[in-house]
């Protein structure tokens, strides 16, 4: 009866192996595997930092950085699996919604990292699907050497203003799932008038969520209507002249997921990158990036709002999955792109 | 390709080999070249097609119209094509008076250092487009744009007035212009060099002023030219990917190229609305080359025939200067100014820091020499461009050969095929090898090799004219007259073939390799993870707007293509260029 049960723990402990954290074996077999390619919609210069200080250790395994938005790296996975092509490992992107598509097709596959056992709770999960790498919010910000304080917006109303007319920039949600995330809980907040009326303003339009600071800190345009908070807070740390503003119906908070996928042509040592993903290293370079991170142990730098301390509108996996879609068709009747 | 080439000799009609070997080597010379047109052309067009009449795999599958009916029905897509016309025709026309004005000032007056002229018209050639379009968002940015400042600070003008917005249809059909111009230039130039200007002086003598006999004269005669000039930069500026993805979205406008391309990489499976909406621009784009066909192809101008004998310049005058400082105009806009611009923007430390020594940084290029997506890219461009111009090469010049010397049954065809490509745009053609090799049991897709089907696919057609010509200047006579003085038909190859031959080659290779090293139209559509190219990753970073990095890259590509041709200079003189139609 005691064998019974204790050859069952076995199995269960066997089965579910896969699940936990790397061991000897798996380092082992990770090494012979000797690469792991990571579609990742962080930043590129953050998600390279990442790579490259792993690429230092020299644990013989390679990381292989591909970065893309969020959706195009969606696209592209379910593209190559279409045709039996396995390249990537490990992803990692800003839309939940994609990874509940993911997980109902078994397209990924549980794996608790190591070390998470005392992160925040929201952001694990149960079922280990995936773990939230990082989350930040979406923060309208503006130029200061062309706007003064007492000028600039205060408010998402005060981005309809007309003297504003051809001087925001809006980023593209097809592309991004940051900026997605962040429209639907708008639109939630103030409902599609209010994108009607910016569209009006006739913004430029770029490509990634990131991608209007540069932009805004040339002075080529003078207002943001919305960036991720650790590019604009980055950027600001290194002397370009911008400035976040923070309305009081709040911000997007959005939470950006990782897993391994089932198919892994590489999965050893997609387990052994994931844990070194959340380890207390890459966790501090994360918050020193200004990123919002699970593990509690982290020193956040000046300048970071705690996230308590902000309002937060957020949105669950399957109201993005739900509003995904709909969501990018109405913004280019809108916006034209 | 001389081992192919040397036993080619062997198959001319009246030789040694007997009827049925001859017969063999003509049927495994067709297959071979019906095998590859297949791979190349007739496949990825046909697997357009098709795709365009199904559901996405995604949905339920099933033949459908539906594609056809979503790509054409709804304004959002239907507005790309309009603008599409409206840009192809605006800049084809500016293109033709620059380029036109351009030929004939530098084949036909006595403007001063006409070969600076022309070495800028051919370095404007070469500039990747996409770059000259980012350069000049620095350049002409409404807000900050140097030009717009610089003219503020001159006329005392307020923040608000800007002389300059980059980011207009105006922008676009400015940016295209400068990097299309060219392709009129060299067209009419030859067309002009075709003309004897006997009948110029005949005008001149008779009491006809400089521009009387330009415009009564000459500029009839070369019709034919300026309509194929036209046809070209129009064409050039429908199948644009770069410029418009740099500056026309922002302004919130699709073009057909950016269209596709966003259906291509959404989130949902659109490959069958892509493949429908490409429709269009592959009718337009071969209807285009057909017509340029006709035109060129009618031979009812006598006058046109052969080089011309001496040629007089004609006198300028007082105009000698102003058309010169006119003339520089556009070659600054092309070259001088988006360099510089790259260049500055590359040492910057902050964007909003300006031009000063606080704000030198050697950054970005540490960021673009530290990032796999850039080291991955220099190998695999610089690798692409020699596989893609060897491959064109060697197919072009036995093509070439074998029509020329009439080698098999069937030779005059020849020509047909290697040429067939030209009238599909890029990106299209990047459509249908999509569609074609990312499937069981051909999958190509993530390998260079996709990429490299692509750029041989689109280079062939200019590597066959080049070998052509190149080709047709060398007499049979020559050939014959050795055999009479006894040498065989392999010395003949090797020793009079092979070295007159070989000018046109080089000159073929080196056509191949320079637009190979900054494709893009096709590329951005084929590349995965460990296929990147330099074009596609200053793409994907100005998606990022990281605007220092990509000046770097902008400075280290422009400087690998100046590498290029210098090489070219060296191996085949400054000629090379010029060789093609």
């Amino acid at each position: 009866m005691l064998k019974g049960i204790i050859a069952g723990l076995l199995a269960v402990a066997l089965l579910s192996a896969p699940a936990f954290a790397a061991d000897d074996a798996t380092m082992r077999a990770a090494k012979k595997e000797g690469k792991i390619t990571w579609y990742s919609s962080l930043t590129i210069n953050i998600a390279q930092d990442i790579c490259n200080r792993y690429n230092k250790k020299k644990t013989g395994i390679k990381c292989i950085l591909h970065r893309d938005g969020s959706g195009k790296l969606y696209r592209r996975y379910l593209q190559e699996r279409k045709g039996g092509i396995y390249v990537a490992d490990v992803v990692h992107t800003s839309n939940l919604g994609h990874f509940l598509n993911l997980k109902a097709k078994k397209i990924i596959t549980p794996y608790k990292p190591a070390g998470t056992d005392n992160f925040n709770e929201k952001f694990v999960t149960k079922d280990n699907y995936w773990t939230i790498l990082r989350a930040g919010v979406l923060m309208p910000f503006y130029n200061t050497k062309k706007v003064s304080e007492k000028d600039a917006p205060k408010t998402y109303a005060d981005f309809l203003d007309p003297k504003w007319k051809g001087k925001i920039i809006q980023s593209h949600p097809s592309y991004s799932g940051f900026v997605t995330n962040g429209m639907i809980n708008i639109v939630n907040r103030f409902g599609w008038g209010y994108y009607e009326k910016l569209a009006k303003q006739k913004p430029k339009i770029v490509q990634s969520a990131a991608g209007s600071v540069p932009l805004i800190a040339r002075g080529e345009a003078l207002i943001g209507t919305g960036t991720t908070s650790y590019t604009l807070l980055k950027q600001m740390q290194k002397g370009e002249p911008l400035k976040p503003v923070i309305p009081p119906a709040g911000l997007a908070l959005v939470t950006s997921p990782n897993s391994v996928f089932t198919k892994a042509p590489n999965p050893n040592a997609a387990r052994v990158f994931t844990d070194y993903l959340f380890s207390q290293e890459t966790m501090q370079l994360l918050a020193d990036y200004f990123l919002y991170v699970g593990n509690p142990n982290v020193k956040y730098p000046k300048g970071l709002p705690a996230l308590k301390d902000i309002n937060l509108m957020a949105i669950g996996g399957d109201e993005l999955k739900k509003k995904n879609k709909p969501t990018r068709a109405k913004f280019k009747k809108l916006f034209g792109v | 390709m001389t081992q192919d080439a040397q036993q080619l000799p062997g198959m001319i009609s009246g030789g040694e080999p007997s009827a049925t070997r001859k017969f063999d080597y003509t049927i495994i010379v067709w297959v071979v070249l019906f095998i590859l047109l297949v791979i190349l052309v007739a496949n990825p067009i046909f697997q357009l097609f098709k795709e365009s009449f199904f559901v996405s795999e995604d949905e339920a599958g099933g033949f459908t119209f539906q594609n056809y009916i979503d790509a054409f029905e709804t304004d959002e897509y239907y507005k790309p094509m309009y603008i599409t016309m409206m840009l192809a025709i605006s800049v084809g026309s500016i293109s033709l008076v620059v380029g036109a004005v351009m030929a004939w000032v530098v084949s036909r007056t006595d403007i001063p250092f006409p070969n600076l002229i022309r070495n800028g018209i051919l370095a404007s050639f070469v500039t990747p487009p996409f770059l000259g379009a980012i350069a000049w968002i620095f350049l002409a940015g409404q807000n900050e744009g140097w030009l717009n400042k610089w003219i503020r600070g001159l006329f005392g003008l307020s923040e608000e007035f800007y002389l300059f917005d980059i980011f207009t249809m105006k922008g676009v059909i400015f940016a295209m212009s400068l990097y299309t111009f060219p392709l009129v230039f060299i067209v009419v130039l030859a067309g002009l060099n075709n003309i004897s200007s006997d009948v110029e002086d005949a005008a001149n003598v008779a009491g006809g002023g400089t521009f009387h006999t330009m415009f009564s004269i000459t500029l009839p005669l070369v019709a034919p030219s300026l309509f194929a000039g036209f046809i070209l930069a129009a064409l050039e500026a429908m199948i644009l990917f770069g410029i418009p993805a740099v500056l026309s979205i922002p302004a919130g406008q699709h073009t057909m190229t950016t269209q596709l391309r966003a259906f291509m990489v959404s989130e949902d499976d659109l490959l069958g609305l892509a493949s429908a909406y490409a429709m269009p621009m592959l009718v337009l784009a071969i209807g285009m080359v057909w017509t340029r066909g006709i035109v060129l192809g009618r031979r009812g101008y006598a006058t046109v025939g052969g080089k011309g004998g001496q040629r007089r310049p004609q006198k300028l005058g007082v105009w000698r200067i102003p058309i010169f400082i006119l003339c520089m105009i556009p070659l600054v806009c092309a070259i001088v100014l988006p360099g510089f611009a790259l260049l500055t923007t590359s040492f910057m430390r902050n964007l909003g820091g300006g031009l000063v020594w606080a704000n030198f940084t050697l950054w970005n290029y540490h960021f673009i020499l530290t990032n796999d997506a850039v080291r991955v890219s220099i190998y695999n461009t610089i690798l692409l461009a020699i596989m893609a111009a060897t491959g064109a090469t060697i197919v072009a010049a036995v093509s070439a050969f074998i029509a020329q010397r009439k080698l098999i049954k069937g030779h005059q065809y020849m020509g047909f095929m290697a040429t067939a490509p030209i009238g599909i745009p890029g990106i299209v053609l990047a459509v249908g090898l999509f569609a074609a090799y990312t499937k069981q049991p051909f999958v190509l897709y993530g390998t260079l090799w996709i990429m490299f089907l692509a750029y041989l696919t689109k280079y062939l057609p200019l590597a066959y004219q080049t070998a052509n010509a190149g080709l047709s200047s060398i007499h049979p006579e020559l050939e014959e007259s050795c055999r009479i003085m006894g040498a065989n038909r392999l010395q003949v190859f090797k020793d009079v073939t092979v070295p007159l031959f070989k000018t046109a080659v080089i000159a073929s290779w080196i056509l191949v390799f320079m637009p190979s090293l900054r494709e893009l139209s096709a590329s951005v559509l084929l590349w995965t993870t460990n296929t990147k190219v330099i074009s596609v990753v200053v793409v994907a970073f100005y998606e990022e707007s990281l605007l220092g990095p990509i000046s770097a890259l902008g400075v280290l590509l422009l400087l690998i293509t100046l590498v290029a041709i210098v090489a070219g200079f060296r191996l085949v003189g400054r000629d090379f260029m010029s060789s093609s139609g």
